[in-house]
């Protein structure tokens, strides 16, 4: 800051920061016009129940099942539950047989007596599918890790990614709070399971509007970088 | 007195900020090529369109803004600020166009959260994104860890008189090198020496868990990422769960420590100097508050009764506290648990460690060892003072690098810094509290923001309040630069409005 200063008025000082902060959020406004649609062919979704990701929602337990539980009990079919019981109340699950049904994503990483796999029971695999391809948006992934028998295992054809939605799985086993034997915890040990749904690949056909626009930026800025280094070499 | 900016102060803080921008632009550009290499199409063209805006906005900041003036101090850490705040809107595009991101305020925070090295995120259906944007949420983390502006303009500028002053900007106390591009270079070097070693170990880890090589290494790449930079995005959403692998966990241990190493220490091993393991007083603080919070930890785990044997308490319990602790932000444990299954003891270790931090000049964010270890020694000394007799002189000495002698205003800098990130810390805690968040989810996620911790007990979601994201998205700004560069950003606003001619 040397030599006579001339600063400009406040006025125009604070309307050229405004003017910048605008753009940069223009800049966010117009990208977000640039999104995938939504597919008018898809039905309606359920409401979502909002307050079963909302940490302030009051949990209630169940209260664990007492030890000697008679044989009607033992002998009727699990409880059909999803990550987010079981991860709000995992004593109350430790050690019960249930069913759980969830997209396996990322690998099926095999071992000697069975594979770890992971099982995502969120509204894309349940419901709805993967994004990009639609704009519902209900949060991050939901899921627990489960290792599951390996004959199983031989039956997934497609896991979850980038490019497809993963084969969903039922299985009915033990969840686990701690599972000792493998040194995890808030596992599930499946004993039994079938591939209830098949995987597929992602659709995510080209937006023919963003490419356009994508190229004619190109070229502009093509042509702003080309002027820079002339104005550039010519100083 | 304040001087109002003039026009020339204007354009100095403009065309700095848009050589980054140009820079980040051509980072930027280089993840279409892998997009359509991928597959990717959309996330292609959502790239280019996010390096066109970003080069267009610098190679034009660059013509239009021709500056007289001399980059002073003030103007470096005030273009720091800027463009910490500015870069993120860039950085922010290709995110958003992924579709990934309910509203453009979260695809800003996530930027935020890349850069600035957190690890919080507002991703929806993690699991499905394109590898190319996944990626560039981990180059993020390359670029904000080793510093966006030192990055940038050592690759780019050709003299480093104008970035000398930039550097202590970004979070950084001390050159290790007299000069500041050498200093970059040899952060750089220390990288690709880890990066060289450690992507390799990750990727022949996941190999043998059981991963295929190709996604292997995708996963490698992105966890060195996230490790070393002690930033937060895992590649999937299950975080370091999903691998079922102590092996890649033992591994990923080794580089978040690595990574919360400052580059000083680095470069003293890097001489050979090995000693300064053992005596650097920040090694022995961060040692100590490791070692001391992992038994406290272990001591809430055990009364709770989480796990059955020491086994597996240990192997969580200490990958937990490490990632805590040197703000990396990796989970090896459905954080949900730490609500509904670890008490309050163990979590609140968790908040500790990461409002410590790591060493100062490294990627961890935090208070920081070096001023933990000064505030014990200078109480150390105010009680030697008042046992011996009245007229002893207490000297107190701490090794770093060489044998110095503590000063007064040592302490008081770390006490002042202590101060305001409790004060940020307590902040965000506040806003949470307001919302009807308890006490201790609101200060586990404010902490998270501020210390660059990244650990996540589920407040951090797409519905969050608007506001809380906002206050979140300056916290994180404010913790990685440390404040100074930010209380000079708001300076000049406020000499805008107040200054004289």
């Amino acid at each position: 800051m040397t030599g006579p200063r001339r600063p400009p008025s406040r006025l125009v000082s604070l309307l050229g920061v405004l003017a910048v902060a605008l753009l940069l959020i223009g800049l966010l406004q117009v990208a977000n016009l640039m999104r995938h649609p939504m597919p008018d062919d898809m039905p309606p979704v359920p409401e979502l129940d909002a307050d079963a990701a909302d940490p302030r929602t009051e949990i209630d337990c169940p209260d664990p099942p007492q030890e000697a539980a008679d044989d009607e009990t033992r002998a009727a079919t699990p409880p059909l539950v999803t990550s987010n019981e079981l991860l709000d109340c995992p004593r109350s699950w430790d050690g019960q047989t249930i069913r759980y049904r969830g997209e396996a994503v990322g690998a099926v990483l095999q071992r000697a007596d069975g594979a770890w796999v992971q099982l995502n029971d969120d509204i894309y695999a349940q419901t709805r599918g993967p994004l990009p391809t639609h704009r519902d948006y209900a949060g991050g992934n939901a899921g627990l890790g489960a290792f599951i028998p390996l004959e199983l295992a031989e039956r997934i054809g497609r896991v979850g990614g980038p490019r497809f939605r993963g084969d969903v799985l039922e299985i009915e086993g033990q969840f686990r709070r701690v599972d000792g034997e493998r040194r995890e915890a808030a596992v599930i040990v499946a004993h039994t399971g079938i591939v209830a749904g098949e995987g597929r690949p992602i659709e995510d056909p080209v937006l023919p509007e963003r490419r356009v626009i994508a190229l004619v930026l190109v070229l502009l800025a093509a042509a702003t970088v080309t002027g820079e280094r002339l104005v550039a070499t010519r100083r | 007195m304040l001087f109002r900016p003039d026009l020339d102060d204007f354009r100095l803080l403009g065309r700095f900020t848009g050589k980054v921008v140009y820079g980040v632009g051509v980072v930027m550009a280089l993840h279409a090529p892998v997009a359509f290499v991928l597959g990717e199409s959309n996330a292609g063209y959502a790239f280019l369109i996010g390096a066109s805006v970003a080069l267009i906005a610098g190679a034009g900041s660059q013509v239009a803004l021709r500056a007289h003036g001399r980059l002073t101090a003030t103007h470096a850490l005030a273009t720091v600020g800027l463009v910490w705040l500015v870069v993120p809107f860039f950085g922010a595009v290709p995110l958003l166009l992924s579709g990934h991101y309910a509203y453009p305020v979260d695809a800003y925070f996530e930027a935020m959260s890349g850069f600035a090295t957190i690890g919080l995120t507002l991703a929806n259906d993690l699991d499905h994104m394109a590898r190319s944007v996944n990626l560039w949420r981990h180059v993020m983390h390359f670029l904000g860890g080793q510093g966006i502006v030192i990055v940038v303009l050592t690759i780019f500028a050709t003299t480093s008189g104008a970035i000398g002053s930039l550097y202590t900007g970004e979070g950084r106390p001390e050159r290790i090198l007299p000069n500041i591009i050498h200093t970059a270079r040899f952060i750089l070097r220390v990288l690709a020496l880890y990066a060289s070693l450690g992507i390799p170990a990750l990727w022949l880890a996941l190999v043998r868990t059981g991963w295929d090589p190709l996604p292997g290494l995708f996963h490698a790449l992105t966890l060195f990422s996230t490790a070393f930079h002690t930033a937060g995005f895992a590649p999937m959403s299950a975080s370091a769960a999903v691998y079922r692998s102590p092996l890649v966990e033992a591994v990923l241990v080794v580089l978040m420590l690595a990574g919360a190493f400052s580059f000083a220490l680095h470069y003293q091993l890097w001489q050979g100097r090995r000693h300064e393991l053992t005596r650097n007083l920040e090694t022995r603080t961060l040692a100590f508050t490791l070692l001391g919070i992992f038994v406290v930890l272990a001591v809430g785990l055990a009364r709770t009764g989480a796990y059955t044997s020491f086994g597996e308490l240990f192997r969580i319990g200490f990958f937990q506290t490490v990632s805590a602790h040197t703000t990396s932000g990796l989970a090896t444990v459905p954080t949900r648990l730490f609500v509904t299954e670890w008490g309050v003891l163990a979590p609140a270790m968790i908040v500790t460690a990461m409002a410590l931090g790591g060493m100062a000049g490294s990627t961890a964010g935090g208070i920081k060892a070096i001023r933990v270890g000064l505030l014990l020694k200078g109480l150390r000394r105010d009680i030697r003072t008042v046992l011996l007799p009245e007229d002893a002189v207490v000297v107190e000495r701490y090794h770093s690098t060489t044998v110095r002698i503590l000063r007064d205003e040592q302490v008081r800098g770390a006490a002042t810094i202590l101060l305001l990130y409790i004060i940020l810390y307590l902040g965000g805690g506040m806003l949470g509290l307001f919302y009807g968040y308890e006490l201790q989810l609101a200060l586990f996620e404010s902490t998270a923001a501020g210390a660059t911790g990244g650990l996540s007990v589920g407040l951090v979601r797409p519905d969050l309040e608007l506001s809380l994201k906002v206050v979140y998205i300056a916290q994180m700004l404010v913790g990685r630069l440390e404040f100074v560069a930010v209380f000079a950003l708001a300076g000049y606003l406020i000499s805008i409005v107040r200054g004289r001619t």
